[in-house]
C-alpha cells in the first residue's frame, strides 16, 4: 500500500467518524436550548447589574427571611432522608428475607408504583387522613389523642410524613440491589466464629452497605429539596421553603425581583447538583466493588 | 429463631398500611356523603363523581393533560431513540455528554428549569412563552431520563453488533437497520419508556403551573383549584390520578418483565 492510499484512508476514517458525531447534533441542540443556555443565563444574571459583576444578589439571598427558607428546606430533607434511608432499608430487608414469593414481588411491585406518587394527589390524600378532621385524626381523638393544634398536617412536620410517602419506597427501590449483594455465607462464617447477630450488622453487613445508604441518603436528599407540587398543594405560600419563596418570585406574587429569583436558583441548584453528583459517584462506585 | 421473626410481619404490616391507607381513604372519602364528624361516612353517595364529571373543565383538563403527555412522548421517542440507536452505532464516545444531558432533569428542580426556561425565552424572540409548546420542551427535559434508560438497557440487553452487522451485510441502509430491525427487539424498552413518560408528564404540575398558569389548564391545575373549594370533588379528581398511575406503573411491570422473558429465550437458543 502506498503512503497516499493510506493517508487517504485514514483521512476517510477521521472524516466518517467526525461526520457521525452530526448524528448526535439534534439532541445536542436540545440540551443546549432546554438546559444549558437557560441555566447559563440565570447563573449569568444573576451575577451582573446593569452589565458589571456583583455579588448583591447572593448577599440579598442571605437575608433572614431566605436564610430561613434555605433552612427549612435543608432540614425537611435531611430529615425525610435520614427517616426514609433508616426505614426504607428496614422494610427492605424485611421484603427481601420474607419467605413468601408474591409477598416479596408484590411489595416490590407496590413500591415501583408509590415512588412515583407525589404532587397534589398525595398531598390531598393526606389532609382527608391527616387534617384537622381526619379519619386518623379522629381515630386517634377516640384514644383521647389529640394531635391538634401541637401537630398541624399543613406544617412542615405534616409535610415530612407526606415526603415519607414517596421517599420511602424510593429507598426500598435503590437498596436492594445491595442487599441482595450481602451473601449469606459471610453471615454463616460471621456466627461460626462466634459472632452475635448485632456484631454481624455493625461489623460486617452495614459497614458493606454503607455506600449505598449515603448515596441513597443523597438522592432523596436531593428529590425533596427540589420538590414543590404536594408542599404547595399541602400549605399553599404558608410553609417557608426555599422552592416555594422561588416559585412566588417567579409568579410575582412578592415584587418581582428576577435577579434575586435567580440567585435563589442558583444557590438551591449548587446543592441540589452536589448531591446528585455525590450520589452517581457512590452508585457507579458500590456498582463496582460488588462485581 | 421464632421470636427473631415476629419483626418481619409488623414491619411490612405497617408499611403496608402506611402505603395504602391514604388511598384507600381519598376513595371511600369521594363516595362519602359526608365524613368529617364521624369515624365512618355518614353515608355513601356517588354525586360528587357526578358533579366533577359533569363540570366542563373536567374534560377540557383531562383532554389537555392527555395532549400534553402524548406530544411530549412522540417528541422524545423521535428524539431519543434515533440518537440511543446511532450513538451505541458510530459514536460510543458520544455517551457521556448525552447522559450528562439526560440525568440533567435530576439534579434540577421543577421550579429551577422553570424559572430558567422564562428567563431564557423571554430574551430570544421566539414566540414559545406562555404557549403549551414551552410546557411540552420543559417535559421532554424532566422525563428524558425516563424515555433513555429503558431504552439504552433493552439495546445492550439485545445483541445488537450481530444484529446490525447481519442487516449491513445484506445491504440495508441505516435507516432500516433502525426501523426494522433494532426497533423490533428493543420493543418492551420503548413501551415502558413511552408508560413512564405519560405518567410522569400526566401528573405533572410544578413546570405547568408556572410555565402556562391558567392560561393552559391540565388536569393536576384542576384538581389543585378543586382542593381548595370542594374537598370531595377534589378526592374524586385525586382517585383519578391515581388510577391512572397505578395503572401505566402495572402496565409498565407487565411489558418488562415480558421483555425480560423473551430476552432470556433468545439467550438461551
Amino acid at each position: 500500500m502506498t503512503n497516499t492510499s493510506r493517508m487517504a484512508i485514514q483521512k476517510n476514517k477521521l472524516h466518517t467518524k467526525w461526520a457521525s458525531w452530526l448524528g448526535l447534533v439534534p439532541f445536542f441542540i436540545f440540551g443546549l436550548a432546554f438546559e444549558f443556555l437557560p441555566l447559563l443565563t440565570i447563573l449569568q444574571s444573576s451575577i451582573t447589574r446593569n452589565g458589571t459583576f456583583t455579588l448583591d444578589f447572593y448577599k440579598r439571598a442571605m437575608d433572614p427571611m431566605f436564610l430561613r427558607a434555605f433552612i427549612n428546606s435543608i432540614n425537611l430533607s435531611a430529615v425525610t432522608a435520614i427517616l426514609g434511608v433508616a426505614f426504607g432499608t428496614l422494610v427492605a430487608y424485611a421484603i427481601i428475607t420474607s419467605p413468601n414469593r408474591f409477598l416479596r414481588n408484590a411489595l416490590t411491585a407496590l413500591s415501583d408504583v408509590t415512588t412515583n406518587f407525589g404532587g397534589a394527589p398525595l398531598a390531598f390524600a393526606f389532609i382527608i387522613i391527616l387534617g384537622s378532621t381526619g379519619v386518623i385524626t379522629m381515630i386517634l381523638q377516640k384514644f383521647g389523642i389529640n394531635l391538634y393544634p401541637a401537630f398541624r398536617i399543613y406544617s412542615i412536620s405534616g409535610l415530612s410524613i407526606a415526603y415519607l410517602y414517596f421517599q420511602l419506597p424510593l429507598m426500598i427501590l435503590l437498596i436492594i440491589p445491595s442487599l441482595l449483594g450481602l451473601r449469606k455465607e459471610w453471615r454463616e462464617a460471621a456466627m461460626n466464629l462466634g459472632a452475635t447477630s448485632k456484631q454481624y450488622w455493625l461489623r460486617i453487613a452495614l459497614p458493606i452497605i454503607f455506600p449505598s445508604l449515603l448515596s441513597g441518603f443523597l438522592l432523596l436528599f436531593a428529590n425533596s429539596f427540589g420538590a414543590y407540587a404536594t408542599a404547595w398543594t399541602l400549605t399553599g405560600s404558608d410553609v417557608d421553603l426555599i422552592t416555594i419563596r422561588i416559585a412566588a418570585l417567579i409568579r410575582g406574587e412578592v415584587q418581582l425581583e428576577p435577579q434575586l429569583a435567580d440567585a435563589l436558583a442558583t444557590i438551591s441548584l449548587i446543592i441540589m447538583t452536589t448531591c446528585v453528583i455525590g450520589y452517581l459517584w457512590l452508585s457507579s462506585r458500590s456498582r463496582k466493588v460488588r462485581v | 429463631m421464632k421470636s427473631r421473626s415476629i419483626w418481619r410481619p409488623i414491619v411490612l404490616s405497617l408499611f403496608l398500611i402506611f402505603m395504602i391507607v391514604p388511598l384507600l381513604a381519598t376513595l371511600i372519602f369521594s363516595i362519602s356523603i359526608r365524613w368529617d364528624r364521624t369515624l365512618w361516612p355518614e353515608g355513601f353517595t356517588l354525586n360528587w363523581w357526578h358533579a366533577v364529571i359533569s363540570n366542563p373543565g373536567f374534560f377540557l383538563t383531562l383532554k389537555n393533560s392527555f395532549l400534553v403527555s402524548i406530544a411530549t412522548m412522540i417528541c422524545l421517542l423521535l428524539l431519543v431513540t434515533p440518537t440511543t440507536f446511532w450513538m451505541r452505532l458510530r459514536v460510543p464516545k458520544g455517551k457521556p455528554i448525552v447522559e450528562l444531558i439526560t440525568s440533567f432533569s435530576f439534579g434540577v428542580p421543577g421550579v429551577i428549569l422553570a424559572l430558567a426556561l422564562i428567563r431564557f425565552y423571554a430574551q430570544i424572540p421566539l414566540p414559545i412563552i406562555n404557549r403549551p409548546a414551552i410546557l411540552v420542551a420543559a417535559c421532554m427535559v424532566l422525563s428524558l431520563p425516563f424515555m433513555y434508560r429503558p431504552i439504552v438497557n433493552a439495546l445492550d440487553a439485545i445483541d445488537f453488533r450481530v444484529l446490525t452487522e447481519a442487516a449491513q451485510s445484506m445491504g440495508a441502509p441505516v435507516w432500516v437497520i433502525l426501523s426494522r430491525v433494532i426497533i423490533p427487539n428493543i420493543m418492551p424498552g420503548i413501551i415502558s419508556g413511552c408508560l413512564l413518560v405519560f405518567s410522569t408528564v400526566f401528573a405533572e404540575f410544578t413546570l405547568t403551573n408556572l410555565l402556562v398558569g391558567t392560561r393552559f389548564k391540565t388536569f393536576p391545575i384542576f384538581l389543585v383549584e378543586f382542593t381548595r373549594q370542594d374537598g370531595r370533588q377534589a378526592s374524586a379528581l385525586a382517585v383519578i390520578s391515581f388510577v391512572v398511575a397505578w395503572a401505566a406503573s402495572l402496565l409498565i411491570i407487565w411489558v418488562t418483565s415480558k421483555g425480560g422473558k423473551e430476552t432470556k429465550t433468545i439467550i438461551g437458543h
